[in-house]
């Protein structure tokens, strides 16, 4: 039984190609200061919710959902979004296989943006169907 | 070209509108909370603010109430994408009932940027002249 996910690239083109198209010459320094968020935010939201601060999960997790919905990332956004509303109803029991999902997503995510940012296309997926 | 200031705890959008409005040829001052943002108004000959709403310390509503107390001329265009599974219309809606004159919604274009900011420079109601 095949139990690796199907691939699926986690960033709009589109909507990355508009920015960078509005942004020209500064949009390389914007996009870094990004995926400084995108990599960085997750591990503080997992460290809020070991701290059982949901109010610090919300927060954190509203301004990753900003971030990636801005860049592109939507399905990661949208896991953001699902952990701040956990953290502003103060249950947290169900965030945490959201926080590692939120993790390996920022890495591929965070990926994806370089090769764009590089002007390169992705070498391989991440996960192939059949792996 | 005008001297704008741009409000947002989110150093990611700070710096995207700071680059933004700085390639568009205006002059940008930046603050990362509503008391810095506010500090820096009363200091320097700002013509219009772009705030977050959500910040720690002083957030976008608190700034707007203390504009709308001592600086009630000062233009606001309020910028967010809603909290806490809130609606950011009703966020917005509510920055505009302290005196916002624009609002813009998270994720936003460039060009939506540059056109509410164009927008709110160029309008010439009674927010125009700063008070002394």
């Amino acid at each position: 039984m095949n139990t690796v996910p199907e691939y699926r690239e986690l960033t709009d083109l589109q909507k990355l190609n508009e920015m960078k198209q509005e942004l020209e010459a500064g949009f390389s320094t914007v996009l870094r200061h990004y995926q400084a968020g995108i990599l960085h935010r997750p591990e503080r939201i997992r460290q809020a919710l070991e701290e059982q601060d949901a109010e610090r999960v919300a927060m954190e997790s509203h301004s990753l959902k900003s971030v990636c919905r801005q860049v592109g990332l939507m399905p990661m956004g949208e896991l953001a979004a699902q952990l701040e509303t956990m953290g502003a109803s103060g249950c947290l029991d169900q965030a945490e296989p959201l926080i590692e999902q939120l993790i390996a997503s920022s890495v591929q995510g965070n990926h994806e943006l370089n090769h764009f940012c590089n002007g390169t296309t992705l070498p391989r997926p991440f996960f192939e169907k059949g792996d | 070209m005008a001297t704008i200031l741009v409000v947002d705890d989110d150093e990611s959008f700070r710096i995207y509108l700071v680059t933004l409005l700085r390639q568009a040829g205006h002059t940008v001052l930046e603050a990362d909370n509503g008391q810095t943002g506010l500090d820096l108004f009363t200091s320097a000959p700002v013509e219009l603010i772009i705030t977050d709403i959500f910040m720690p310390q002083m957030d976008g509503i608190d700034l707007l109430a203390a504009l709308g107390d001592h600086h009630p001329r000062a233009k606001v265009i309020a910028i967010s994408g809603g909290y806490k599974a809130m609606n950011p219309r009703l966020t917005l809606d509510m920055a505009s009932s302290f005196g916002a004159i624009d609002i813009i919604t998270k994720p936003f274009q460039a060009g939506t940027v540059l056109e509410k900011v164009s927008k709110a420079l160029e309008s010439t109601d009674s927010k125009t002249e700063r008070e002394s």
